[in-house]
């Protein structure tokens, strides 16, 4: 079942918490809203499983396969919802948990034995066979939002929605269960919408990555197109690690002003060369640190002319040829960068960004 | 177990006083235990018990017979009435306002939250008075209500009246904060698994705070049971008819009679050391439900 959202605009108050928005989720897809804290992901998930409504006067819509369900309740919608900190009913077991969409319909209730029989291939399904006597304060954490999948699906949803399903987890049950996600979809082929701002999860599960910011949506693409053509400078930061520069011209490498043109340009740490000889297209640039250990090398540089500071992703063989020391001065060349025009007035900076040195 | 503290003083005394630093010496914790005792026995055990060895002063008959007299017999059964109407009523209107408050944001939300610990803040007598004030004869009501030979006040729909407003915040005030910190979540999931409003309510919120609910029926019941001011004011005093057991108590002892009072006042003292036991074993099973479920994380 396809989800075509349009024209959501939801403000709480005065806060504005989606702007205006339009998304097409295909059916079968398994679709990543990323981005960070407040940048209206969660809201806009809800508005989709019917838990908020998108503001009066703006005509948004929802739309399930065609079918209009913006003024449908959740209950009808056809979806399954999982929250981020497993919402399960403390007071019933795991079987009467998962049995709970079930045993709530008031038309077409099935009948004990069939309950019981879709239960249990549920609790096998998300693998946690014979735990249907046990409370959820007698599980783990993974064990306990496995439970919350099953509810999820005991309803034969058209529609999965998973808000930061994985984000109070640690880390190896995380990728136990990003796994089972991944396998299950392969299987089933469900809809699927899941909310996070963990980056390497949603490059690792989505077939589309929706990335959100600030109430607004970036960019729209598979993970390897918004991770190697970003959109926009958010984008570009959000994801990977990048070096931004504003005083160091591309466009003229060896002459250096040190004077902002008002463009920024990104480039990231696995796409800068380091070598003692200088190219065409190559700036000077000065060694600062060199960080050897684990699987990359790191060497920290300051750009002769301007005094911004790089940060270059290097093999260890490429290090071991190189050799560089504190103070050398080498040529760095930009295998891929993109420039933008003047910087947005407030962007955000998930990667920390080390200050140029005080002039000596 | 960690000893965070050792007194080892700068002048080099060698004999360490090994110590928890977050605890007090020994003298202090010996102190403050010894006045709360004094405090307690002084202001609460030897008044209670001295209820009791007055109350049987003259022997068990004499006790029986204090609290079986017709008039000690109707002032029970009207406790019990009032009681039996007061709380389910206010268990109604507490858990239906503690639903609005904790669950939704509305326009005057604050306002019913200071609206539900009024009763709190106002002395017993007052809450009496404004019932006496509207349909008492002088009253805005008090013209129509004699028209139409409808008795409120000296009356007991008066009582009930002054007991449900006195006693209204106990659920409430129990209830609010409770399903404030249980939060919305699986009201939520109930929502998007098909269930309807009252399915909601009946299935999953209501299980979550049940420990809370009985809590605050337990403390409303007792109030009512044993609330005097407001109802002082209300009932007339009229001996048979209008006089609660507290009230009944109030009389006994203004005729000289002490030993008759003691012992009605004994059945008081009685029903509030059945709420203290309701109140411990509760708290005692809430701890051990929280314990299971802090256990396992």
């Amino acid at each position: 079942m396809s989800i075509h959202a349009v024209n959501i605009r939801k403000t709480f108050g005065r806060y504005v918490a989606l702007e205006n928005l339009e998304l097409k989720v295909p059916t079968g897809a398994l679709v990543a809203l990323l981005g960070p804290s407040g940048s209206g992901k969660t809201t806009l998930l809800r508005i989709m499983a019917g838990l908020e409504y998108p503001d009066a006067d703006s005509g948004g819509t929802v739309n399930f396969h065609g079918q209009d369900v913006t003024n449908t309740p959740p209950g009808e919608r056809g979806v399954g919802f999982v929250f981020q900190h497993y919402a399960l009913f403390r007071h019933l077991n795991v079987f009467e948990n998962v049995a709970f969409g079930l045993k709530v319909r008031r038309k077409n209730r099935p009948p004990k034995k069939e309950i019981a029989e879709r239960v249990n291939k549920l609790l096998e399904m998300v693998r946690l066979p014979g735990l249907g006597h046990r409370f959820p304060h007698q599980l783990s954490g993974g064990q306990r939002q496995r439970v919350a999948l099953a509810r999820a699906l005991a309803t034969e949803p058209k529609v999965l929605l998973l808000d930061e399903p994985f984000g109070a987890l640690d880390a190896k049950v995380r990728k136990e269960l990003r796994r089972w996600l991944l396998d299950f979809q392969e299987h089933v082929h469900l809809t699927t919408v899941f909310v996070t701002h963990d980056q390497e999860e949603a490059l690792e599960l989505a077939d589309e990555v929706v990335v959100m910011n600030n109430a607004r949506i970036e960019q729209i693409g598979p993970p390897q197109e918004v991770y190697d053509k970003p959109a926009t400078p958010f984008v570009f930061e959000f994801l990977g690690n990048v070096n931004r520069l504003e005083l160091t011209s591309l466009q003229n490498p060896t002459h250096q002003t040190g004077r902002p043109d008002g463009t920024v340009t990104y480039v990231r740490p696995q796409d800068i060369e380091l070598s003692r000889h200088p190219s065409p297209d190559s700036v000077q640039v000065v060694v600062h640190h060199v960080f050897a250990a684990g699987p990359w090398a790191r060497v920290q540089v300051v750009v002769n002319h301007t005094g911004e500071w790089l940060d270059v992703e290097l093999s260890r063989e490429t290090l071991t040829l190189l050799q560089p020391t504190h103070g050398q001065l080498v040529h760095a060349r930009f295998r891929h960068s993109r420039i933008f025009g003047a910087p947005p007035p407030t962007a955000p900076h998930p990667t920390p960004h080390p200050t140029p040195p005080a002039p000596s | 177990m960690a000893s965070t503290g050792t007194t080892l003083l700068n002048r080099g005394r060698t004999a360490a006083v090994v110590r928890d630093a977050t605890t007090e010496s020994g003298w202090v914790r010996a102190l403050l235990i010894t006045v709360a005792l004094t405090f307690l026995a002084l202001f609460l055990f030897v008044p209670l018990v001295s209820v009791f060895v007055e109350a049987f002063r003259n022997g068990i008959h004499a006790y029986l017979h204090a609290i079986s007299t017709p008039d000690a017999w109707a002032a029970i059964k009207l406790t019990l009435l009032v009681a039996a109407i007061a709380v389910p009523l206010n268990t109604v209107f507490g858990v239906a306002a503690a639903w609005s408050i904790a669950k939704y944001q509305f326009p005057g939300r604050s306002l019913l939250l200071t609206l539900v610990d009024l009763p709190f803040a106002i002395s017993p007598v007052i809450s009496g008075l404004i019932y006496v004030l509207v349909f008492g004869l002088q009253g805005w009501f008090g013209q129509w209500l004699d028209d139409h030979d409808i008795k409120i006040i000296f009356a007991v729909p008066g009582i009930v009246l002054a007991t449900i407003f006195v006693t209204f915040p106990f659920v409430a005030r129990e209830l609010i904060p409770l399903m404030e910190t249980q939060g919305n979540d699986a009201e939520y999931a109930a929502l998007t698994l098909g269930a309807n409003g009252w399915q909601t309510f009946w299935r999953v919120t209501l299980p979550n705070i049940k420990w809370g609910l009985f809590y605050g029926v337990i403390l409303c019941n007792a109030r009512a049971m044993g609330e005097f001011g407001a109802v002082s004011v209300v009932s007339g005093h009229i001996r048979g008819l209008t006089n609660t057991l507290p009230l009944h108590i109030e009389t006994l002892y203004n005729d000289y009679n002490l030993q008759g009072s003691f012992a009605c006042a004994s059945l008081l003292v009685m029903l509030a050391l059945v709420t203290l036991a309701l109140k411990t074993f509760i708290e005692w099973r809430h701890a051990r439900n929280h314990a299971a479920e802090a256990d396992s994380h």
